[in-house]
C-alpha cells in the first residue's frame, strides 16, 4: 500500500513535470486550492460533492463486484436516475413544495434499479455478459438524456438556452447551501453520507451483507448455503443501481437543476467510480477514502486549468496512475518476480 | 527396461509406499492397480521425480539412476501424460504444445501431425483447446509427451474421462507404441480394461505391494480380490431393524449430468453406506441430494415431501443436514471465521436482525466444544485448522441438533486415526438417536464399520443398496470397477 502510493505521489509529480513545467508550483495549488481560493466554500464543494457521488456510487459498485457480479454500467444508471426523478416530478405535475423531494430522490433510486433490471435480468436468466450490457446501456442512456431535454421536456421558455434543457426544477427541491445560499457544497451532501453510512451497516453487520461476502468468497459454498445465485446477482444489480440512481437525483437537485444534454450532464463519475472501488479495495472505510481523494483531486485540476497552470484532464491522468499503482504493487505482492 | 525395487516413502506418520517394486519390459503396457490411496501417485511422482524416495532403487536399462526432478526424467526418456489436462482453454493445441517446450522447433506442425498420424493420434493444431473434447484434449497432451521422445510413457487414468469409442482409439494408439518397444505404464482401476489392454499388472493396497499377475490370465474376481483384499469378519455385521417410510426416498433419477439413480431409501436409524473409487458421480450424488444441483428427472421425496424443487435451505429446515467431502470452499470458507462458517448452514435459523448475534457465537463454541476442536477459538479462521480439526467443525456443526436425516460425504477424508474414530462413534451415536444416515466414502473400511445398507456408484450409476451381509467382497471390487450390471446380466442370461 506504501509503495503504490509513493509510486502514485512520484508518477503524478513527474506527470505534473512534463506537462505545466512548474511542477512545484503546480503540486502545491493542486494540494493546498480550497485555501488558495477567493471562495474556498466553491472550492470545497468542487472537492467534496463529486467525492460523496464517487464514493456513494462506488460503494454501490463494491457490493457488486464483491459478489462477483460486474456492473460497469454506473454512469448510465446515474442518468436514468436523474431522468426518471425529473420525469417523476413532471409526472406529478411539477409540485413546488419541499414534500416531494424524498419522492424526488426515492424515484431517482428506482431509475437506477430499473436500469440495472435489464443487465441483472439479461445476467440471470439467459447468462449473458453484464459487462457488454451494462457498457452499451450507459450509451443508450446518455442519448435518452439528450433525446428528452432537446425534445418532449425541452422547456418552453421564450429565450431558449444553449444546449438546450428542461426547464428547471421548483426552487424548493434544490438542495441549497450548507453554510451560504450559493449552490456549492449544497445539503444533498449529508443526504448522501447517510445513504453511505446506511448502506455500509447494512453490509457490514446483515444477512445481506453476509450473502454477498459468501458469494465473493466462493460460489460453491453459496449455493451449498442455499442462497440462490440468481437472487444474489439482482441484489448486487439492484444495490449498486439503485445507489448510482440516487446520486444521480442528488445531483440533479443540488447541482444542476434541469436535465441538459448528456455531454453537460454527466461527469464520468459512473466511470471514475470503477476506480474508486478499487483503489478503496472494496471495503467501505477505503472507498470514502479513494472517493475524498479523487473527488479533492477532480476540484484541483479544474483549478490549475482555472490558473492557466495546465490542463484539467490530468485528473484523468493521475486516477490512473493511482489505480495502475495500486493493482500493479498488488500484484506484486500476491505473485512472485522471477526473471529468465 | 525399468525397475523399481523395495521403494518406501513416508509423509510423516502415512507410509505412502512401503517396499514397493515394479519391473516393467520394454514392449509391454503394465497396469498399475490400486483403490483410492494406495500409493500408486506417490510411487509415478517418484518415477518422475517429483519426489525423492526414502529408500528404494531404479533402475533404467540396468544402470541404477536417481531422478532428481521431471526435467530430468523427461531428458532419461520418461513421458508422463496426467489425469488432468494442463491446457490453456483460450490457446490452439499448437501454442499449447509449444508452451511445454524450451526451444519449440520451427517445423512444430508438421512434428504435431506427424506423430498423430503414426499412432492415429488426429488433432488438429489451430482448434482452440475451449472447443475440444475431453478425448481431443487427451492426445493433446499424449502427442506433447511423444514429441519428447519417450521410452517409457505412464498414463495415469487415461481413460476417466473418455467415451467407450475413444477409449478405443487410445487403446489402439498405446498398442502401436508398446509394438514399437517403449514400455507402458497405465494406471486404472478399470480391471476391464486392465485385461483387455495390459500384459502385466502391479497391484499396490494401502501403500504396500499386493502382487504382480498377467491380467489376461487372472480373473476379474481376483484382480478385484487383489485390489481390495480380503477383509476377515466384517460382512457378518446384522442390519438394524428398519421400520415405517423412508425418510429419505429417491426414484427414477436420472441428471443431464450423467449420474443415474433406480432408486435408494433410507429410512429412520438406518446407516446407507455408498462405495466407490473416486470420481464416479459421488459428487454429483451429494449435490442432488443436499439441492445444491436441481436440474434433473425423477422424483426425491424427504419425510414423504417432494423436495427435487427445493433449494438447500428449504431441505435443511425440513431436517436434512450435508457434509460435503470438500472442507474449504464448499463445507467452509478459508477466510472466515468459524463463527461466520457456522452461519453458512444455519443463517435460516436465525431470527436476529442482525444474523451474527450472541447466538452463532454460542453454537460456534459449543461445536468446538463439544468436538474437541483444536487449534483455535470461533474467531480464528477456517484456513488457520489442521485438515482433522476443521473437519471435525463441519461435521459437528451439522450435528449438534435432533435432525432427521444427514448426508454426509467422505467423513473422515484426511482426518487422522483418533478423530476419525471420534466423527465415526459420533455418526453412529446419531443412528442410534433416530437420524437416516446416507455415508458416501471412498474407504471401504469405514463403510463396513458404519452401514447397515450398501450401494455402489459407478458411472455414475448407484446400485440397489443391499444389507452388507448380502454382499461379498468380490462382488463390491467388481461393481466398484463398473463391471457389477454386466455381470448381473450374463447371471440372469444363464438361469433363461
Amino acid at each position: 500500500m506504501a509503495i503504490a502510493l509513493g509510486l502514485t505521489l512520484t508518477l503524478s509529480f513527474l506527470t505534473l513535470w512534463a506537462t505545466t513545467g512548474k511542477p512545484l508550483e503546480a503540486t502545491w495549488q493542486l494540494l493546498t486550492y480550497p485555501w488558495q481560493a477567493a471562495t474556498p466554500l466553491t472550492q470545497w464543494g468542487k472537492a467534496l460533492n463529486p467525492a460523496m457521488y464517487l464514493s456513494l456510487i462506488a460503494l454501490g459498485l463494491s457490493v457488486s463486484y464483491r459478489a462477483n457480479v460486474w456492473n460497469i454500467g454506473a454512469e448510465g444508471q446515474f442518468a436514468m436516475g436523474a431522468i426518471v426523478a425529473f420525469g417523476a416530478w413532471l409526472l406529478f405535475g411539477s409540485p413546488t413544495g419541499a414534500w416531494f423531494l424524498p419522492l424526488l430522490l426515492l424515484a431517482g433510486t428506482l431509475g437506477g434499479m430499473m436500469w440495472a433490471g435489464i443487465p441483472a435480468a439479461l445476467r440471470a436468466h439467459l447468462n449473458t455478459n453484464e459487462l457488454l450490457i451494462g457498457l452499451m446501456l450507459v450509451y443508450i442512456g446518455a442519448q435518452f438524456l439528450f433525446y428528452l431535454s432537446n425534445g418532449p421536456w425541452e422547456t418552453a421558455a421564450a429565450q431558449k438556452p444553449v444546449p438546450t434543457q428542461t426547464e428547471e426544477l421548483a426552487s424548493a427541491l434544490r438542495f441549497t447551501g450548507i453554510f451560504d445560499k450559493g449552490p456549492k457544497l449544497h445539503w444533498g451532501l449529508p443526504w448522501g453520507l447517510l445513504a453511505y453510512l446506511g448502506v455500509s451497516l447494512v453490509l457490514g453487520l446483515t444477512l445481506l451483507g453476509y450473502r454477498l461476502s459468501v458469494a465473493q468468497a466462493s460460489s460453491r459454498a453459496a449455493r451449498f448455503a442455499g442462497f440462490n445465485p440468481k437472487v444474489t446477482i439482482w441484489i448486487a444489480f439492484m444495490v449498486s443501481g439503485g445507489l448510482a440512481g440516487l446520486a444521480g437525483a442528488i445531483f440533479l437537485s443540488g447541482d444542476v437543476g434541469v436535465l441538459v444534454d448528456q455531454s453537460n450532464f454527466l461527469q464520468n463519475y459512473g466511470f471514475a467510480t470503477i476506480i474508486v472501488a478499487f483503489l478503496g479495495r472494496l471495503h467501505p472505510m477505503g472507498i470514502l477514502l479513494a472517493g475524498l481523494a479523487l473527488g479533492y483531486l477532480d476540484g484541483g485540476a479544474s483549478w490549475l486549468q482555472a490558473k492557466r497552470l495546465g490542463d484539467d484532464s490530468i485528473a484523468g491522468i493521475i486516477q490512473a496512475i493511482a489505480l495502475f499503482s495500486t493493482l500493479g504493487t498488488a500484484l506484486v505482492v500476491t505473485h512472485k518476480v522471477r526473471w529468465r | 527396461m525399468l525397475k523399481l525395487t523395495h521403494i518406501s516413502k513416508s509423509y510423516g506418520q502415512t507410509q505412502a509406499n512401503k517396499d514397493v517394486s515394479l519391473n516393467l519390459e520394454a514392449g509391454q503396457i503394465h497396469a498399475l492397480l490400486g483403490e483410492n490411496g494406495a500409493g500408486k501417485s506417490t510411487l509415478m511422482k517418484i518415477l518422475f521425480g517429483l519426489v525423492q524416495p526414502d529408500s528404494g532403487a531404479i533402475e533404467l536399462d540396468g544402470k541404477t539412476i536417481r531422478i532428481r526432478s521431471p526435467q530430468d526424467a523427461k531428458a532419461r526418456g520418461i513421458g508422463m501424460v496426467q489425469q488432468h489436462f494442463a491446457l490453456f482453454d483460450g490457446m490452439t493445441a499448437l501454442e499449447n504444445i509449444a508452451l511445454g517446450l524450451r526451444k519449440p522447433p520451427k517445423d512444430l506442425r508438421d512434428k504435431i501431425l506427424k506423430v498423430g498420424q503414426a499412432y492415429g493420434l488426429k488433432i488438429d493444431p489451430d482448434a482452440l483447446v475451449l472447443s475440444l473434447s475431453a478425448g481431443e484434449k487427451q492426445r493433446i497432451e499424449i502427442v506433447r509427451a511423444l514429441l519428447g521422445e519417450p521410452q517409457i510413457l505412464v498414463l495415469d487414468e487415461p481413460t476417466s474421462v473418455l467415451t467407450p469409442q475413444e477409449t478405443e482409439t487410445l487403446f489402439a494408439a498405446l498398442r502401436t507404441l508398446a509394438d514399437e518397444g517403449r514400455g507402458l505404464i497405465f494406471i486404472s482401476h478399470k480391471l476391464g480394461e486392465v485385461k483387455a489392454l495390459c500384459q502385466a499388472a502391479t497391484v499396490l493396497r494401502s501403500g504396500r505391494l499386493v502382487g504382480t499377475c498377467d491380467p489376461r490370465k487372472t480373473s476379474t474376481n481376483a484382480l478385484a480380490e487383489m485390489m481390495i483384499g480380503k477383509r476377515m469378519g466384517v460382512l457378518d455385521k446384522t442390519a438394524r431393524e428398519t421400520e415405517g417410510e423412508p425418510i429419505l426416498h429417491l426414484s427414477h433419477i436420472k441428471t443431464r449430468t450423467g449420474l443415474t439413480v433406480q432408486a435408494l431409501s433410507v429410512h429412520k436409524s438406518e446407516i446407507v453406506g455408498v462405495a466407490g473409487i473416486a470420481g464416479n458421480g459421488q459428487d454429483r450424488l451429494f449435490s442432488l441430494i443436499s439441492g445444491e444441483e436441481i436440474e434433473a428427472a425423477g422424483h426425491i421425496a424427504l419425510k414423504g415431501r417432494e423436495v427435487r424443487a427445493l433449494s438447500p435451505n428449504h431441505r435443511r429446515k425440513l431436517g436434512a443436514r450435508f457434509v460435503p467431502e470438500e472442507r474449504l470452499g464448499h463445507a467452509a470458507i478459508p477466510d472466515f471465521r468459524l463463527t461466520d462458517n457456522t452461519l453458512l448452514t444455519k443463517h435460516s435459523q436465525t431470527r436476529t436482525p442482525l444474523g451474527r448475534g450472541a447466538w452463532i457465537r454460542r453454537t460456534a463454541r459449543s461445536v468446538i466444544d463439544y468436538f474437541d476442536v483444536r487449534g483455535g477459538d470461533e474467531r480464528s479462521r477456517a484456513s488457520s485448522f489442521s485438515g482433522g480439526n476443521l473437519q471435525k467443525f463441519v461435521v459437528g456443526r451439522e450435528l449438534n441438533d435432533g435432525i432427521d436425516f444427514l448426508l454426509i460425504n467422505q467423513p473422515t477424508w484426511g482426518v487422522d486415526l483418533f478423530a476419525a474414530a471420534r466423527i465415526r462413534q459420533e455418526i453412529l451415536k446419531m443412528a442410534d438417536a433416530g437420524t437416516a444416515i446416507l455415508v458416501i466414502s471412498q474407504d471401504l473400511d469405514e463403510l463396513m464399520e458404519l452401514s447397515d445398507r450398501l450401494a455402489v456408484i459407478a458411472d455414475g450409476t448407484l446400485s440397489p443398496a443391499k444389507p452388507l451381509s448380502d454382499w461379498s467382497i468380490t462382488e463390491i471390487g467388481r461393481a466398484m470397477s463398473g463391471e457389477g450390471a454386466d455381470e448381473r446380466a450374463d447371471q440372469t442370461k444363464a438361469v433363461a
